[in-house]
């Protein structure tokens, strides 16, 4: 008999145990190859106008799925090597030698990663088509998705997995070397050593997080990988430092209460949760990681496909907007806009404008492309800026600014979340510079952005305004208010062919239905990534506890002879479970939370945001206490088999 | 004497129809409180069949049996389960115990489970860890300790709740003869000073010796049983090998 064939009947024999691992290696493939797929797929390339763009954010998700993968196969590697030390052992001491049994642990795990890539493969295919079928949709393309093998799809896939089923092979080949034989026989047998609690990792896990915490509330710099390593070597530390010493601080101390410790059969819980907190510790962490990853990708996504139109309004304030310069351009595209009846205008405004250069070093935000001394900024006088209130919000603004003093209204493209309030801005005019100061700053834009002109816009006095037009002289934009600015596709359209070169020429609908489309691939990418996170966890869970319950079941059924009730065991089966579901989902939601906040920065209390992520939230953990119901009728099913 | 167990014809057939083995036939079996009885029989006579229908594990196909003036045929789930909580005390040849627990909470596991308070509690884990001289491990965990520690943990387990009645299975089997002759030392002190009533089966001569009574059984039948009466246990010991040879049971079990 060969190695080859023990091997393969190696495999045959033992089909049961080896399910687990050899469906989450199928997993792992089908959503990578779905997702390569996807990024292939040449309908979808011509639906998406943007997609050289796109493509790189492809490439960032797949890069993220990669790792993931990879560390979801090794994860089921560790588990499924932890449960065949014995059967390993057991060769040794037949006297097959050491070389014999790593290759064939070698070939083994090749032949099943061979199987998984191809059958993955075949289901990636059908999930892709799925999936390119939804994104689509999302897009509001009416492209047809036709069946397809992607050759490119399946070379990149076969490529990442050769890599990771390699490294798992090579692992597996190692393991008899690794470990003496009595190791290998005692390793499921013996409990892990209970560490004892320490204030010191308690401690340790708090600096850890608070630190990570810290990072995220810090403006970003030039060194952001830097932070963004420090912040992620900082949260996965402390998060299982937090887990390890807190899952112990719990248990010492329900153990300390004698009376409620020694009732019915609560200590069997406890002490089975301690009996494994080492490992309980490394995935409830992971668990904890994962759930946040989750919930902060769903509620990015989720955010802004919800707030497309809030953004689009802040983006375009006015229905249509052009510089007034070219008479008969104004002439034509009056003509358009008022002959579209079912749009009527609600507001029509001719905006002076004047353009200065001016220092900015005294703000932090320094739009790209400029040095912070000589910025195209744009100056619009108090009376205007009431006026383009009272058009926009149907009530006159009530604005009041003398002299020196200015507002600022936030550009668009400015991220930094920072305050402009009592910082300075210097205007370079030929008589002189002029300073002055910022007295209030506005989130509400009044302008349409376009990506053509300088976006910086500075309220100021009347007397000032007037005193600069003997220097410089204004320009006027032209801008439109119609009703239900949502809807004008032709007249947007008409206004588009025109020839507009130089005229700044921008329109709702254009803008909104851009914002719409990049929104939709947001969702569809972080709701993608979120679903393979959230299978990830619950497949983790859920595969935890049911290695555990196999190991558990001789336990239970020493108890069931004890005469513990079939309903006694059914509660501690649960309690376990809930501990061991729960605090990791308090604190993923915790830590998403945070990192919400540090993205969204200080806007987490409005509506807009709060909305996308208590949904998010509330989704999620309906899930997961499906997982949870799921897991608990297994483990018990399991139990009494 | 108050009767503790009264078996009445009890049967139990194994399998479904066209291959049925019937493991019990029709046991009568009567054991009074206070007793030390062994059940003896060559490999396959039911012995331990026996032992899980009276343990309440397994169901007899038909007959009677009452423990403690409780008859255990058709309780349901739930009130097996209070009954062998609160009745029954066990010992079984791979000893039973919980792995995850240290000696002394799988020794008051009976307790907790009948909800005592914590001080007697405590109380009663001590006395019986002083009965069996395993005061010193009362905080090592299973694998920690000796084989013969932890079939005295067991029985330390078996008898903490004061059951009416205690099941032994081959407390013997997996023990070296030192350990084996402690333990049943302790069981015949139980029996003989606390009243404690025990069932054990043994395929074990020696063991046997130190019961008060043996039944043997041969193919799920009762086949003969002798009493120890005022005899010596080296007396009492040869007889059970003279019975064991007329059975036939093959020497090895003898040996």
């Amino acid at each position: 008999m060969t190695l080859f064939s023990v091997t393969k009947k190696n495999i045959q024999g033992n089909f049961k145990n080896y399910l687990i691992y050899f469906l989450s290696m199928i997993f792992s493939v089908v959503i990578y190859y779905t997702f390569v797929a996807l990024q292939y797929n040449e309908e979808i390339q011509t639906s998406i106008q943007s997609w050289k763009m796109l493509q790189s954010v492809f490439v960032e998700a797949s890069i993220i799925l990669i790792l993931f993968v990879a560390v979801f196969i090794l994860y089921s590697n560790s588990f499924f090597t932890k449960k065949r030390k014995k059967e390993v052992g057991l060769y040794s001491l037949l006297g097959v030698r050491k070389k014999t049994v790593g290759k064939m642990l070698f070939y083994e795990n090749l032949i099943m990663g061979a199987i998984a890539v191809i059958i993955g493969i075949f289901f990636g295919t059908i999930l892709s088509k799925l999936f390119a079928m939804m994104l689509l949709k999302l897009l509001s393309s009416t492209v047809n998705v036709s069946f397809s093998f992607s050759i490119d799809a399946i070379i990149n896939t076969m490529i990442v997995f050769t890599i990771i089923i390699l490294f798992t092979s090579f692992q597996a080949y190692r393991l008899i070397y690794r470990f003496k034989l009595i190791e290998l026989f005692r390793a499921e047998k013996e409990g892990e050593q209970v560490p004892k609690a320490s204030i010191i990792g308690a401690g340790m896990a708090v600096a850890l997080l608070v630190f990570s915490y810290w990072i995220v509330f810090h403006p970003i710099t030039d060194q952001s990988l830097v932070q963004l390593s420090l912040f992620l070597v900082g949260m996965v530390c402390g998060t299982y430092l937090l887990f390890r010493s807190l899952i112990l601080f719990l248990l010492r101390a329900s153990q300390k209460n004698k009376a409620s410790y020694y009732r019915s059969i609560n200590f069997i819980g406890i002490s089975q949760l301690l009996y494994r907190i080492k490992g309980n510790a490394r995935t409830l962490t992971m668990i904890a990681l994962l759930s946040a990853v989750t919930l902060c990708a769903i509620s990015i996504g989720y955010s802004s496909y919800y707030n497309v139109e809030e953004k689009t309004k802040n983006m375009s304030p006015f229905s249509y907007m052009f510089v007034s310069k070219d008479a008969n351009f104004n002439h034509q595209a009056k003509g358009i806009i008022m002959g579209d009846k079912e749009h009527p205008v609600q507001a029509s405004l001719d905006i002076p404008v004047i353009q200065v250069k001016g220092d900015l070093s005294d703000l932090k935000y320094v739009p790209y492309g400029h040095s912070a001394d000589s910025v195209p900024t744009k100056l619009i006088s108090v009376s205007t800026y009431n006026q383009i209130m009272e058009a926009l919000n149907k009530k006159k603004g009530n604005l009041h600014l003398k002299g020196e003093l200015a507002a600022a209204i936030r550009p668009w493209q400015d991220n930094t979340n920072s305050d402009y309030i009592g910082h300075e801005v210097k205007l370079q005019l030929s008589k002189g510079n002029r300073t002055v100061k910022l007295e209030k700053m506005f989130e509400k834009r009044i302008v349409n952005w376009t990506a053509s002109a300088p976006d910086i816009y500075i309220v100021v006095s009347d007397s000032l305004f007037a005193d600069m037009t003997k220097q410089v002289k204004p320009f006027f934009y032209s801008a439109y208010k119609v009703k239900n600015e949502k809807m004008t596709k032709e007249t947007s359209a008409k206004l588009m062919n025109l020839n507009a070169k130089d005229l700044e020429l921008s329109t709702f609908y254009t803008a909104y239905t851009e914002e719409l489309q990049s929104s939709g691939i947001d969702i569809f990418l972080l709701g993608f990534l979120g679903l393979v996170f959230l299978a990830a966890t619950g497949s983790i869970i859920y595969f935890k506890q049911l290695t555990e319950a196999h190991e558990d079941k001789n336990r239970y059924n020493i108890l069931r002879k004890i005469g513990v009730s079939k309903r006694e065991i059914f509660t501690t089966i649960a309690q376990q479970t809930l501990f061991v579901f729960l605090l990791p989902l308090v604190i993923g939601i915790l830590h998403s939370i945070v990192i919400l906040k540090a993205i969204f920065g200080v806007n987490l209390a409005e509506k807009s945001i709060i909305i996308p992520i208590f949904t998010a939230i509330v989704a999620y953990v309906i899930i997961y206490l499906g997982y949870y119901l799921l897991t608990v009728r297994s483990s018990n099913k399991i139990v009494y088999k | 004497m108050k009767t503790i167990v009264e078996a009445k014809r009890v049967k139990k057939i194994y399998g479904v129809k066209g291959n049925v083995f019937t493991a019990l036939e029709e046991i009568d079996l009567t054991v009074c409180e206070g007793e030390f009885v062994g059940i003896m029989g060559p490999s396959g006579a039911g012995k331990s069949t026996l032992l899980n229908v009276l343990a309440t594990i397994d169901a007899p196909t038909s007959g009677d049996i009452v423990i403690d003036g409780t008859s255990i045929i058709n309780m349901n789930e739930e009130k097996l389960s209070a009954f062998r909580r609160n009745n029954l005390g066990f010992i079984f040849q791979d000893y039973n115990l919980l792995d995850t627990l240290t000696v002394k909470e799988n020794i008051l596991l009976p307790l907790a489970l009948a909800k005592m308070d914590v001080t007697e509690l405590e109380r009663r884990v001590e006395a019986v860890a002083d009965k069996f001289g395993i005061r010193t491990i009362l905080d090592k965990y299973p694998y920690q300790i000796s084989g013969g520690q932890k079939q005295r943990t067991a029985a330390s387990r078996a008898i903490v709740s004061e059951p009416s009645l205690i099941l032994a299975d081959e407390p013997t089997g997996a023990l070296d003869s030192k350990s084996a002759t402690d333990l049943l030392e302790s069981l015949k002190n139980l029996s003989e000073q606390d009243k404690a009533t025990i069932l054990m089966v043994t395929h074990d001569a020696y063991a046997a010796s130190y019961c008060g009574r043996v039944l043997f059984i041969k193919d799920g039948k009762l086949f003969t049983e002798i009493v120890k009466g005022n005899e010596t246990r080296k007396e009492f010991f040869n007889k059970v090998l003279a019975v064991l040879s007329a059975i036939g049971g093959g020497a090895h079990d003898i040996i």
